[in-house]
């Protein structure tokens, strides 16, 4: 029995037929992988929806939108503050990620409609807190109504004099919190981008697809400030309003989160001509390479001798600290299981420790995000993709900036990941296992055929691989920890991991009188 | 007493239908969950619950997509069934329905029975309970689910001796207590749901996806024979109460007890199960008792400080407010986001009762709230600990009042799933953790404080309330529905012997009558001090708790220094318990203090609106000094240094002052924290900011209305340095009755009674919407009432019907005519009594030889006046 079939067994044939085609087992060959499809229902998937991708996950960050979740009380009250998205208001932005703005739809409103109280809720918002953009985000039973939620909007945006913004993001669209990303994408574009102006600057970039998850954006902004960029806006973690508003004069776009924010890149690239490239700031060797290639693209003399600069003064204040616990990790093994780009990058900074990736799989991710553009002329789209607005954008007249002659664009190409993301698939060792939507079962599978040292994930599977006996790490929020990436950030992920493979805890496991004595014999001379 | 808002729910305080669903089904022997809608349900619910029980949590979606929502979900539910069956071979399975699924209308038992049909050798049990998320709370989802568990299971009703217990959710530490409990009595049980094990589980050696614990169907079964049912909660409803069904359906009785917290509940517990099993309690509990006791003797000096907030779900903040309650801490506010009707009556006496103990005048009970009121709400009652789930935890944070986490979800501390609270011993767990809390802050404050009102000194009268307020005063505080807005039984008689006002106030006209204008320096009548006593008599036989008497003009009290004293004098030698209130400018304030708290005042309103001469010369036009009229700034300023010096020296010699501030848009209302924060180093007790009312033919007529938003804000803003008084109702200076229900009106011909006398017929026309009161313009009567007054008494005659004269300025020409009519209506009338009248039709009724007159009172009341005052013309 191969190795596949010996998870899979346990399914039903329709079950496994699907099933298999999500997990492969890595080999020298050109190799396909079925993801961002439906989730087969009862398999205790991971996955979340619509709503959380749109409202927990893109535009939930944004720090001074006050966002209203229009809909029962529920899905406002399990993404009020749940995400590790941090963000610091100041005197001239406001902060209200602290609070969970609901309409708290009753069964009346769900027989009569909730537009109306969704117009007093947007008046009684403005009235408190006087935001500078308010966002509605719909939940399922808010689609199956009829309430006309992009009406009530812009009814909204003509009366208070601010932007307005609906979302209707529904639970049941698309197959996972995927879909949910791109109507954020499109709403973001549609509405924001471009609606202000600032001088243009030297060395501008925005960074796309970081959620600042445990001060992650702050460690990314500080090694790219002093390098001298100037970070526009950061979509979304920290991020605001007003930043998105003018982000469309920055000179280059830095996608982090492939997955969650591609979108805006691309009609980004249509609309004001800015070039993005893939960049990945989790690791050392990553981030090193990322900030060369920012500076190969803007090809500026001092730019790149201070970019050799600062990368030489960090990685000298990190190496010490990195090769120690490097020494302690060496060796142990770790399965990743999380996100859309998570499982990839962290990959990297795994390997800066000397930890090898035995098994990683993303949650919702595409088969882009596995396999690399390459594939998206030939990826085929099913009926809930469709589902998902594809929104055209122009060319705008008045901002729309060449960049780079179709020459440098060509030469740039071949040096740098210019529009382009190759994926995990491409990375990864032979023979190394890669599954897209793990659920339950199989996690509990894998862990006790692979035996890994350490299971990254989330929440929901942290307990799962414990009470199995392996150590697990929460990708998701950090276990409350963080940041991991930049170069501090990565001392800071070397050693919570030391601290959890060496917790003394583990050695407890079993009860001293339960060892059998290690050797057995007999007295006398019966034998 | 609800949300202060009403559409927006801002930072929720509670939760779902589904996330109660799961939590009981969670309780039961090898049951798996399948939440039937989209995955984000199912997804949100596991993480919140990890994170509290830091235990893996299963549970299975049928995922519906945007298909499912067109053709229905069923093909995803019997996959979902059949997925879940192969990989967790459950025994039950519980489908909870969401929003999304009771959108649709989607119809599970149908479903349910399909599966059974293409699935023949199925022997699952399958239970489905309706949880849209739009229909309740988690707290309603949980009852709702046991009662399905218990109607699906088929029951053997053969006697037994099984006691059934149910329970709301609870720790898995205190579901462990409960049974632990029952076990020592020996009584045999079957307890509904048993998430003691599931939900917190050990470190086995093999780890098993399908725990073990939990109810079994087979012990579920034998609950239709019990002897008995013990429900623990008080808030749940007979529809979705699993005891009740029991009880209906199978006969078995059922008692409800509270949830084993705090002394006299436990002690209910172990009582009942004492008279149950005719057992005495084991020696072990009663020590606990003993020690529980002992811990609340030991700790009791400390809590009196307590001011605590209690929210979550009903059975919870119930259980908890009584802990504190027995243990001398005042719940300032519990609060839940479920709806509860019946919570109010269940804490409103016991809360009543330890907030006088210790002098606390104000708590709420909220029900359907959200945590932004519980947050404003706390801020101003004081609060310092809240108790209840780490949905508070950004309050915390923000204000600094330490929260005690003990109720679900938990979410930035571990250990949700070991909190006890049930029994003497949690209980005392529970009070110990708040004690110390208080103790912690007391002992991190208490050196600083000590230091500034001791050594230094300099803070005396701000720090120390109790200190400055005479005991007289604070006593009487209790009973003064002004200063105390709980006693709203408490009723307050204004009476108006002072005419004379020595300052003129551009907000201000003082010559209207009208109960409409129901403001200060509002009254129908003057009184002489002796009319004041005899007003106060018949009021003091009629309004039951009447335990204030106020002078509030309608001038200034102290303008009219004689009459105030006089009746004061004279009301304190008829009544020596009734409590004195003095409202005034403070123009005279420094020349009477001490003559007014010779003569019992205990409790003074200064009027201040401002601190600053160049503010105060916008608001005041003059003032009246020892004869001399000062303009501007000059008059503001001697104005404002009396009102100071003379609050000062009420509050050094321990009356009661509080401040009210007119806001006025745009005026004062920058300055007002200034007035606040000025009057406070004084010693003033509280500041009631007003809004002003914009009167016409005053200077402000046209000023902007302030709105109760700004007000409230303003009033919090305010609240954090000085109590506010939030309840003022701006009464007339007439009032009499409690803040609610001003009863001025029975009272103005007290003397009539005894006054009739035998007089000639005389014809009234009577102007009237209602028909009761003389309550409408002349110029806008559809119809005249014609009464007669004969023989000391006012008899209605008949109705006649008129055309309305007045319709405004577009209509006025052709009005002549229409005046004309009305005139005919009541030629036959000697007088007209309307509540006011314009010059032009007043002087042509007087041609006709109409007299007018102008009043607002009863009509038959009004027409015995009439007599009075004007019986040389009418008779």
């Amino acid at each position: 029995m191969s190795f596949k079939d010996n998870i899979l067994e346990k399914y039903s044939a329709r079950v496994y037929k699907n099933r298999k085609n999500h997990i492969i087992v890595k080999d020298e060959n050109v190799q396909e992988i079925t993801a961002n499809t439906r989730t087969i229902p009862g398999i205790m998937t991971n996955r979340g929806c619509c709503y959380a991708g749109c409202k927990g996950v893109v535009v939930g960050p944004l720090k001074d939108v006050a966002v209203i979740t229009h809909g029962p009380i529920g899905c406002s009250f399990y993404t009020w503050g749940t995400r590790r998205n941090k963000a610091k208001g100041d005197n001239n932005t406001k902060n209200f990620l602290e609070y969970s703005f609901s309409t708290d739809l009753q069964e009346t409103d769900i027989v009569f409609g909730g537009e109306k109280k969704l117009r007093q809720a947007i008046k009684e918002v403005v009235d408190i807190f006087n935001p500078v953009s308010i966002m509605i985000c719909s939940t399922c039973p808010v689609g199956l109504i009829g309430d006309d939620i992009h009406a009530v909007a812009s009814e909204a945006q003509n009366k208070y004099g601010i932007s307005v913004i609906a979302f209707s993001c529904e639970g049941y669209k698309g197959v996972s919190q995927s879909g949910g990303h791109h109507i954020a994408n499109n709403g973001i574009m549609k509405n924001i981008i471009g609606t202000s102006d600032r001088p243009l600057k030297k060395f501008s970039v925005n960074i796309l697809g970081e959620y600042n998850i445990g001060g992650d954006g702050w460690e990314i902004s500080r090694v790219l400030n002093r390098i001298g960029y100037d970070i526009v806006s950061i979509m979304t973690g920290d991020g605001s309003f007003e930043e998105l508003q003018t982000a469309h004069k920055a000179d280059l776009n830095l996608v982090q989160c492939h997955r969650s924010i591609n979108y805006i890149a691309e009609m980004f690239k249509t609309k004001y001509g800015t070039n993005w490239i893939k960049v990945n700031f989790i690791g050392l060797d990553a981030i090193v390479q990322t900030l060369r290639d920012i500076a190969k693209y803007f090809n500026d003399e001092e730019l790149t001798a201070r970019t050799e600069a600062v990368i030489e003064e960090e990685l000298f204040l990190v190496e010490e600290d990195v090769s120690y616990f490097r020494n302690k990790l060496k060796g142990k093994t770790a399965a990743l299981y999380v996100g859309g780009s998570r499982a990839h990058h962290y990959q990297g900074l795994l390997k800066d420790i000397g930890i090898d990736t035995v098994l990683a799989g993303y949650e919702f991710a595409h088969r882009d995000d596995y396999e690399g553009r390459e594939v998206l002329p030939y990826v085929k789209e099913d009926a809930d993709s469709k589902n998902i607005e594809e929104i055209k954008v122009v060319p705008d007249e008045k901002n729309y900036r060449v960049m780079l002659t179709p020459e440098q664009y060509d030469e740039l190409k071949k040096e740098i990941p210019l529009e382009d993301y190759a994926g995990m698939l491409k990375e990864m060792p032979n023979g190394s296992i890669i599954v897209d939507d793990l659920n339950h079962f199989e996690t509990e599978e894998f862990i006790r055929i692979l035996k890994p040292d350490i299971f990254f994930s989330g929440i929901k599977d942290k307990y799962v691989s414990q009470k199995a006996g392996v150590l697990s790490k929460q990708l998701h929020s950090y276990d409350y920890s963080g940041p991991y990436a930049g170069f501090r950030g990565a001392v800071n992920f070397a050693r919570d991991i030391t601290m959890g493979i060496y917790t003394p805890a583990w050695g407890y496991v079993k009860a001293p009188w339960n060892n059998k004595p290690v050797l057995t014999g007999t007295m006398g001379g019966d034998a | 007493m609800g949300k202060n808002i009403v559409n927006l729910t801002i930072n929720p305080c509670k939760m779902c239908m589904p996330m109660g669903a799961v939590s009981a089904f969670y309780g039961i022997n090898k049951c798996m969950t399948l939440i039937h809608g989209s995955q984000g349900c199912s997804t949100y619910i596991r993480r919140h619950m990890a994170t509290h029980y830091n235990e893996p949590i299963d549970i299975a979606s049928s995922s519906l997509t945007e298909e499912g929502t067109v053709y229905g979900g069923e093909k995803n539910l019997i996959n979902g069934l059949k997925n879940l069956i192969s990989l967790y071979s459950p025994t039950v399975i519980g489908i909870s329905t969401t929003c999304l699924a009771e959108t649709i209308g989607e119809d599970v038992p149908r479903i349910i029975d399909n599966f059974y049909e293409q699935n023949p050798d199925c022997n699952v049990k399958i239970i489905n309970v309706s949880s849209a998320g739009y229909e309740g709370t988690q707290y309603e989802g949980f009852f709702k689910t046991l009662c399905a568990i218990v109607k699906n299971v088929e029951m053997d009703i053969t006697p037994n001796n099984k006691v059934n217990i149910i329970t709301p959710l609870i720790s898995p530490s205190d579901t462990r207590y409960l049974k632990d409990v029952f076990e020592k009595f020996g009584i045999d049980y079957v307890l509904l749901p048993d998430i003691s094990e599931n939900l917190d589980g050990g470190y086995i050696k093999k780890y098993n996806k399908l725990p073990d614990g939990g109810t079994k169907i087979e012990d579920i079964a034998k609950m239709g024979g019990a002897t008995l049912t013990i429900e623990f909660s008080k808030f749940t409803h007979d529809e979705i109460s699993a005891a009740a069904y029991l009880q209906e359906k199978y006969g078995v009785p059922y008692i409800r007890l509270p949830l084993p917290v705090g002394i006299r509940d436990t002690d209910l517990l172990i009582q009942s199960l004492e008279k149950f099993t005719g057992i005495k309690a084991p020696k072990s509990i009663n020590k606990q008792r003993e020690r529980y006791l002992d811990a609340m003797i030991d700790s009791h000096k400390y809590n009196a400080q307590g001011r605590a907030v209690i929210f979550g779900e009903p059975d919870f903040i119930y259980s908890a407010s009584r802990l504190c309650c027995e243990n001398g801490i005042v719940p300032v506010i519990v609060a839940t986001g479920t709806r509860c009707d019946t919570l109010t009556n269940a804490l409103d006496d016991e809360i009543k009762k330890i907030a006088k103990n210790v002098f606390v005048d104000e708590y709420k009970i909220l029900s359907n709230t959200d945590f932004d009121l519980i947050e404003s709400e706390a801020l101003r009652l004081g609060a310092n600990i809240m108790i209840g789930s780490s949905d508070a935890r950004r309050i915390e944070e923000k204000h600094g009042i330490t929260l005690i986490r003990c109720a679900f979800p938990i979410h930035d501390q571990i250990g949700g799933q070991r909190v006890r609270t049930f029994g003497y011993d949690g209980s005392l767990d529970l009070l110990d953790r708040i004690t110390n809390a208080l103790l912690f802050k007391k002992d991190s404050s208490f050196r600083e404080n000590l230091y500034n009102e001791f050594y230094k000194g300099d803070k005396y009268i701000s720090t120390s309330k109790s200190k400055t307020f005479s005991q007289k005063a604070m006593e009487r505080t209790v009973t003064h529905p002004c200063y105390n807005a709980c006693g709203t039984e408490n009723a307050r008689m204004h009476l108006p012997i002072a005419p004379k006002c020595n300052i003129s106030c551009n907000y201000c006209v003082r010559k209207f009558d009208c109960p409409n204008e129901s403001r200060p320096g509002v009254t129908t009548k003057v009184l002489t001090p002796q009319d004041a006593l005899e007003k106060y008599k018949v009021a003091k036989e009629k309004v039951p708790h009447l335990s204030v008497v106020g002078i509030a003009g309608p001038g200034d009290a102290l303008a009219n220094w004689e009459n105030t004293k006089n009746t004061l004098s004279l009301i304190r030698a008829y009544d020596p318990d009734v409590t004195f209130c003095v409202s005034t400018n403070g123009l005279m304030l420094p020349m009477y203090a001490d003559e007014m708290v010779s003569l019992g005042v205990t409790h003074v309103t200064v009027t201040c609106n401002a601190v600053n001469p160049s503010v105060g010369s916008k608001i005041y036009r003059y003032i009246n000094y020892m004869g001399t009229k000062y303009e501007g700034e000059t008059g503001a300023a001697i104005l404002m240094a009396n009102q100071l010096s003379g609050i000062k020296m009420l509050c050094e010699r321990g009356a009661m002052c509080k401040v009210n501030i007119v806001m006025v848009k745009g005026i004062n209302d920058f300055h007002i924290e200034e007035i606040v924060d000025t009057v406070k180093s004084l010693g003033v007790f509280m500041t009631n900011i007003m809004p002003m009312i914009p009167v016409a033919g005053s200077v402000f007529e046209n000023m902007p209305l302030t709105n109760n938003k700004e007000l409230t804000l303003l009033r919090n803003k305010c609240g954090q340095s000085l109590k506010q008084m939030y309840h003022c109702k701006q009464c007339r200076a007439d009032a009499i009755g409690t803040l609610e229900g001003d009863q001025s009106i029975d009272f103005q011909d007290y003397q009539s009674d005894s006054n009739k006398e035998q007089i000639e017929k005389v014809r009234f026309a009577v102007i009237s919407k209602s028909g009761i009161l003389v309550d409408q313009h002349f110029g806008h009567a559809t119809q005249v009432y014609i009464y007669d007054y004969e023989n000391g008494e006012a008899k209605y005659i008949e109705k006649r019907s008129c055309k309305k004269y007045c319709e405004g300025q577009e209509n006025c020409d052709d009005k002549f005519d229409k005046f004309e009519e009305i005139v005919k209506s009541m030629k036959d009338c000697k007088a007209v009594l309307c509540m006011r009248i314009g010059d032009i039709p007043s002087k042509k009724l007087a041609e006709q030889g109409i007299k007018v007159i102008t009043t607002y009172d009863k009509i038959e009341t009004a027409i015995a006046q009439s007599i009075k005052d004007y019986r040389r013309e009418l008779i």
